[in-house]
C-alpha cells in the first residue's frame, strides 16, 4: 500500500473512531448538559418568582377564588408554574422528573419543587419545563453535530489527501528516478526541491551513494580498458615471435604443431580481451550512436554474410520484414554484431535440414524482430545463464569463448533494445528483439 | 624499401624487423619518441611503423612534426588502443593505415605492400593461377576469358592467399584479414573452410586448382611455380 494511502486511511480511521465515540456518548452528554441548563433556568425562574412575591406579595397568585393554589400553563404546555398551600414537615428544594396530566394529556416535566413560608403559611412553588421540548432541542443539536462531523470528515479527508500528496511528492520523484536509472547515476537530475528535511537528507544520501557507485563503476571500466590495452602488447610480442619461429626452415613437425597450437591459443586470448574491451566500452557508453539503420537491410546483410555457413550446415534461413523498420540514433556496426552473433549461434545449434526464420514486424510504436530456429533448444537452467559472461559452455562440441551472447546483450542494453528468449529442448529457440 | 619501427616494446620491434628483413625491407628501430623524431628528421624512410603508446611522446605528434617539415614518409599506426577515435584521429593526421595489436606479421606485410602500391602508383598486374587469371584491378577471376563468379569475400580470400603465395596462412590469420576484430567470437570456426570449399567448387567447374593447398590442421597455401 502506498504511504499516502496509508496516511490518509489512518487519518480517516482515527477520525471515524473519534466521531463514533463522540456520537455514542452524545445523547448522554446532551441530556446532561440540557438537564443542567434546564435546572439553572428553573432556579432562575424561582428567583424571579420569589423576587416578584417579595415585591408585590402573594396577592396576584393567591386570591380568594383560588384559595388553595395557583397554576399557570403556557398555551403549548411547555412550561408551567404553580403555587399552593401545603403542610410540609420540612423545607423542599429539589428538582425531579414528574408526570402531569394536563387537559387529558400526559406530559413529562422537569419540575422544581420549592417550599416558601409567607406569613406563617407554607406554600409549595412548582416550576416545570416539559421534557419533550428539552428532548426536541437535544435532537436538533444532535443532527447539527452529526452533519457537521460528516462534513468535517469529508473535508479533512480531501485536504489530508492533497496535503500528503504534496508533502510526499519528493519521495515519489526520488522513487521514480531510482526506477528509471539503468546505470548507477543520479547526475542527470537536479536535487529534489522540498522543505521536508527528511527527503532532502534521503535525496542527498542517495546522491552521494550513487556518486560513489558511479565512480567505482567508472574505475572498473577504466581498469578493464587499461588492462585490455596493456595485455595487447605482450600478446603482440608473443604472436610475432611465434610467427617468426614458424618461418624457420626444417622445423621439427612436432614443434611446428606446438607453435601452431600456441598461435591459436593466442588468437583465442586476443578474442577474449577484445570481447571484454567491447563490453567495458559498451557499458561505459564509449560508442557513438549516430546511424539511422534500416533493420531489414541489416538483417539481409547478416544473412548474406552467414549464408555460406548456413548452406554448408544444411540450414535454411528465411527472412521477412513488414512495416517501417528504421531505427534511429544507433550504431550500425554494433547492431550488425548483435544479429550476427545470434544468427551465427542459431546456425551452430541447428542440425542439418533445420531452418532459421527471421521475422520483423511493427506493432504500434515498437518494432519486433524474431529469430527462430529449429535447433536443439535450451533448458530453463541454460536459458538463465546464456547472457552471462563466463558461463560454462552449453555445448562442449562447439568452440567459442561463450562471450558472444554477453556482447549481444550489452549491445542491446546500449541501444535500450529488449531481448526475450524462449526455448524448448528439442524444438528450438526464439530470440525476440524489441526496438523502442 | 626503408622502414623505421617506432616501438617502445623492444622485443616486438626486433621481431617485426626480423620478419620484414626476410621480406627484403631495410629496417631501423627507435624505442622512444625522441629517438624516432631525430631519426625521421635525419634519414629518409619510405615507411614509419608507429606505436602510439610511447612513454615520452604522443605518437600522433610525430606525424604532425613530419608533415610540418614536409617529410614524405608513410605512417602506419600500430597500437594496443584500438579505440575508434584514435583510428580516426590518426588517419585524419595523414597516417596511411592503422593496425591494431596484436596483428599478424603477414598482415603487416600486406598492408605495407598495399601502401607502397598506392604510394608508388603501381598498377597491380594480372596474376596467373594455373589455368586461371586473376584480374586485380577489375577484381575478376577469369578462366579462358570466361568469368568465374566469386563473392566479394571469396575474392578477397583468394587474393590474400595469392599475394602471400608460398606462405601457409592460418585460418585465424585469414579470418582476421577478412572480418577484422569485431566478429571473431568463434576463434576456431569453419568459416574459412566453408569459403575455401566454395571457391574450389566454383573454380573446379572450369579447371583444376592443385595450387590451392590445404595444410593439415593449420590453414591454406597457394604455391605458384615462378
Amino acid at each position: 500500500m502506498k504511504l499516502q494511502t496509508k496516511l490518509a486511511l489512518f487519518n480517516l480511521l482515527s477520525k471515524l473512531v473519534f466521531s463514533a465515540l463522540f456520537i455514542g456518548f452524545l445523547p448522554l452528554l446532551i441530556e446532561r448538559i440540557n438537564t443542567l441548563q434546564t435546572d439553572r433556568e428553573l432556579i432562575d425562574k424561582r428567583e424571579q418568582v420569589i423576587k416578584l412575591i417579595s415585591e408585590i406579595g402573594l396577592d396576584p397568585f393567591i386570591t380568594s377564588e383560588t384559595e388553595t393554589g395557583f397554576g399557570s400553563y403556557n398555551i403549548l404546555k411547555e412550561e408551567f408554574i404553580s403555587m399552593e398551600r401545603a403542610d410540609l414537615d420540612e423545607d423542599w428544594n429539589f428538582i425531579e422528573v414528574a408526570t402531569r396530566i394536563v387537559d387529558e394529556e400526559t406530559i413529562d416535566y422537569r419540575v422544581l419543587n420549592y417550599s416558601i413560608k409567607i406569613d406563617g403559611q407554607t406554600y409549595l412553588l412548582e416550576i416545570g419545563k416539559s421534557l419533550s421540548s428539552i428532548r426536541y432541542a437535544a435532537k436538533n443539536i444532535r443532527t447539527v453535530i452529526l452533519l457537521f462531523l460528516a462534513f468535517f470528515i469529508a473535508v479533512t479527508l480531501i485536504t489530508d489527501l492533497t496535503y500528503t500528496a504534496r508533502v510526499l511528492r519528493p519521495l515519489r520523484i526520488i522513487t521514480r528516478r531510482l526506477g528509471t536509472t539503468s546505470s548507477p547515476s543520479f547526475s542527470d537530475f537536479s536535487p529534489v526541491v522540498t522543505t521536508t528535511k527528511d527527503f532532502r537528507q534521503l535525496d542527498q544520501t542517495l546522491r552521494d551513494l550513487m556518486a560513489r557507485i558511479e565512480e567505482l563503476f567508472r574505475k572498473e571500466k577504466e581498469i578493464t580498458v587499461n588492462i585490455s590495452h596493456e595485455l595487447m602488447t605482450p600478446v603482440s610480442v608473443l604472436r610475432s615471435k611465434l610467427e617468426n619461429m614458424l618461418l624457420k626452415k626444417d622445423l621439427d613437425p612436432e614443434i611446428e604443431t606446438g607453435i601452431d597450437e600456441s598461435l591459436r591459443t593466442l588468437h583465442r586470448l586476443k578474442t577474449l580481451i577484445n570481447s571484454l574491451l567491447m563490453i567495458a566500452r559498451l557499458e561505459s557508453r564509449q560508442y557513438l550512436k549516430e546511424d539511422d539503420v534500416n533493420l531489414e537491410e541489416l538483417v539481409t546483410e547478416v544473412t548474406g554474410e552467414l549464408s555460406p555457413i548456413a548452406a554448408d550446415a544444411g540450414v535454411r534461413i528465411t527472412s521477412t520484414c513488414t512495416g517501417s523498420c528504421f531505427f534511429g540514433k544507433a550504431n550500425r556496426a554494433l547492431l550488425f554484431s548483435m544479429f550476427y552473433n545470434v544468427v551465427n549461434n542459431a546456425i551452430k545449434h541447428t542440425p542439418p535440414e533445420g531452418s532459421i526464420q527471421i521475422c520483423g514486424e511493427r506493432r504500434g510504436e515498437k518494432f519486433y524482430l524474431f529469430i527462430t530456429d529449429t535447433g536443439r533448444g535450451m533448458t530453463e537452467k541454460q536459458l538463465e545463464i546464456i547472457f552471462s559472461r563466463f558461463r560454462t559452455k552449453l555445448d562442449p562440441e562447439i568452440d567459442s569463448t561463450g562471450i558472444g551472447l554477453a556482447i549481444t546483450k550489452s549491445i542491446a542494453d546500449f541501444h535500450a533494445i529488449e531481448i526475450k528468449v524462449t526455448s524448448e529442448p528439442g524444438k528450438g529457440t526464439e530470440f525476440c528483439f524489441i526496438f523502442p | 624499401m626503408n622502414v623505421l619501427i617506432v616501438e617502445d616494446e623492444k622485443s616486438l620491434a626486433i621481431e617485426i624487423s626480423a620478419y620484414l628483413r626476410k621480406e627484403n625491407f631495410l629496417c631501423d628501430m627507435a624505442f622512444t619518441g625522441t629517438e624516432a623524431s631525430e631519426k625521421i628528421a635525419v634519414n629518409l624512410y619510405d615507411f614509419v611503423l608507429l606505436d602510439l603508446g610511447l612513454p615520452d611522446y604522443d605518437g600522433l605528434d610525430l606525424i604532425k612534426e613530419a608533415r610540418k617539415n614536409n617529410i614524405d614518409v608513410s605512417f602506419i599506426i600500430i597500437t594496443a588502443r584500438g579505440a575508434v577515435e584514435d583510428r580516426v584521429r590518426g588517419l585524419d593526421l595523414g597516417a596511411d593505415d592503422y593496425l591494431p595489436k596484436p596483428f599478424a606479421l603477414v598482415e603487416l606485410h600486406s598492408r605495407l605492400m598495399a601502401v607502397a602500391r598506392r604510394k608508388f602508383k603501381i598498377t597491380a598486374a594480372d596474376i596467373n593461377l594455373g589455368e586461371f587469371i586473376m584480374g586485380i584491378q577489375a577484381r575478376k577471376l577469369l578462366h579462358q576469358g570466361k568469368e568465374v563468379e566469386l563473392t566479394k569475400k571469396e575474392f578477397d580470400l583468394l587474393h590474400y592467399l595469392v599475394i602471400n603465395h608460398g606462405k601457409v596462412l592460418a585460418r585465424h590469420q585469414l579470418y582476421e584479414h577478412i572480418w577484422g576484430n569485431t566478429l571473431d567470437d568463434q576463434y576456431d570456426s569453419n568459416f574459412i573452410d566453408v569459403h575455401i570449399k566454395n571457391i574450389r567448387k566454383k573454380m573446379n567447374m572450369h579447371g583444376p586448382t592443385p595450387w590451392l593447398e590445404t595444410v593439415r590442421g593449420v590453414g591454406y597455401r597457394i604455391s605458384m611455380e615462378e
